[in-house]
């Protein structure tokens, strides 16, 4: 994983200077045929090929147990399967739609682990843009496959952070103490990183 | 149109998952508002996609494949979706206090504050909604922590502003402010605290001792 390689640069260059290689809309298009056709055959093609992701996001930097992990690559791809027929290939990119359902999961399994009682589903407070218009969507999409591109492109210890924070859920400030930085240097890495993925955000 | 939003740190924060459930509730009450901030939201989320497919893969077993594939007909338990609120209260917080303002129960705290306190099950933070009679003001005061803060009805001013429903304020520990609800209705927020309230006037000072978290 790329976060203990921090004082090798070839080798996390190696890791994310991978071209995206496959256009995820491959697997839209399989999305939809599971959601318009309860195709197994579909399903089973978009289990092999995520389901090695969602372990690895499963056990990024937590401390969920390989049994833990293989239970939550189960309610993932459950939900894939139940929530297909709602994937809209226009407004998002299959691997954001699964990205959202994997981070909702380990939310809630990291709760229930840790015995949080809460009246609120990590699926409550996920937002979804609505976007009916055809601008939002054109501009939704183009802007999600920029982003992709762009990925592949950001300095190591840029997509170092970013992987910190998104895969292993780490505050800034825990990102920081792991990585022994500044917060200010930590904070600096996640606004460049973010401004070369052009993601629209507020100047503050 | 909101016009205060949530910093971009604690907009990825959430798109990253990793905001406690008070404080996640809260932004996510926001969204519901915002278009603006929805729209990040959504970026935000493919860029978690996107780190996603970066991954290194870890295998599987064939059984696991085998075992959700068994699973597949199993009944779908049912689940709410977050939506967006056009005019109304978003509908976590309908959730939350089930039903209406009329049937929360209010405690008073001066004469034109009263609070109701929400359970979110999270025991760092408390989770209220505040009303401000119309005209009326909070006390100067200040937090021994951050305080998130969503208008929901009415409005007020602190000063430097005015904030309307879906307006979304974040003020940390120093900040000493004395709001003022805006003329004609009461204002009702959502506020999320990591401390209690702290009166700063020698009018109000001696309330403090009784002001305790009340986070659950």
């Amino acid at each position: 994983m790329v976060e203990n390689k921090s004082d090798s640069e070839t080798d996390s260059g190696r890791v994310w200077s991978v071209p995206t290689g496959r256009r995820t809309d491959e697997w839209s298009e399989c999305l939809v045929q599971i959601g318009n056709n309860s195709d197994r055959a579909a399903f089973t093609r978009f289990f092999r090929h995520f389901a090695p992701l969602i372990k690895a996001f499963a056990l990024a930097g937590s401390s969920l147990s390989a049994a833990h992990a293989d239970e939550l690559v189960q309610e993932v791809m459950l939900k894939v399967w139940q929530k297909a027929g709602g994937f809209n290939p226009e407004k998002a990119a299959a691997s954001t739609w699964i990205y959202t359902i994997a981070r909702n999961c380990r939310t809630d399994m990291f709760r229930r682990l840790q015995k949080f009682d809460t009246p609120l589903a990590a699926d409550d407070l996920n937002i979804e843009l609505e976007g009916e218009e055809p601008f939002t969507v054109l501009h939704t999409r183009r802007g999600s496959d920029r982003i992709r591109d762009l990925m592949g492109q950001l300095p190591p210890d840029q997509a170092q952070i970013l992987a910190k924070v998104y895969m292993e859920g780490k505050s800034h400030s825990e990102a920081a103490a792991e990585l022994d930085l500044p917060l200010g240097t930590v904070k600096s890495r996640v606004r460049l990183a973010i401004q070369k993925l052009q993601v629209q955000m507020d100047r503050q | 149109m909101t016009k205060h939003h949530p910093s971009n740190d604690c907009l990825m924060e959430h798109a990253a998952g990793s905001l406690p459930v008070a404080q996640a509730a809260c932004v996510s009450a926001h969204l519901s508002y915002c278009e603006r901030c929805r729209r990040t939201d959504s970026q935000l989320k493919t860029v978690g996609g996107a780190l996603l497919e970066r991954l290194d893969p870890i295998p599987v077993s064939e059984a696991l494949l085998d075992t959700v594939l068994a699973r597949l007909e199993d009944p779908v338990p049912l689940t709410y979706t977050g939506q967006t609120a056009a005019a109304e209260l978003p509908s976590l917080l309908q959730r939350l206090i089930n039903g209406d303002f009329s049937q929360l129960v209010w405690k008073r705290i001066t004469r034109s504050l009263s609070i109701s306190y929400l359970s979110t099950g999270d025991t760092n933070y408390e989770f209220a909604l505040y009303r401000i009679a119309a005209g009326g003001r909070i006390p100067e005061h200040t937090h021994g922590g951050g305080e998130m803060t969503l208008v929901l009805e009415g409005g007020f001013s602190d000063g430097r502003d005015s904030y309307h429903p879906g307006d979304f304020i974040y003020r940390d520990a120093e900040d000493k402010h004395a709001p003022v609800a805006l003329d004609g209705e009461d204002c009702i927020c959502l506020a999320v605290l990591d401390a209690p309230l702290r009166f700063t006037g020698w009018k109000h000072r001696w309330l403090n001792p009784f002001q305790q978290l009340h986070a659950g």
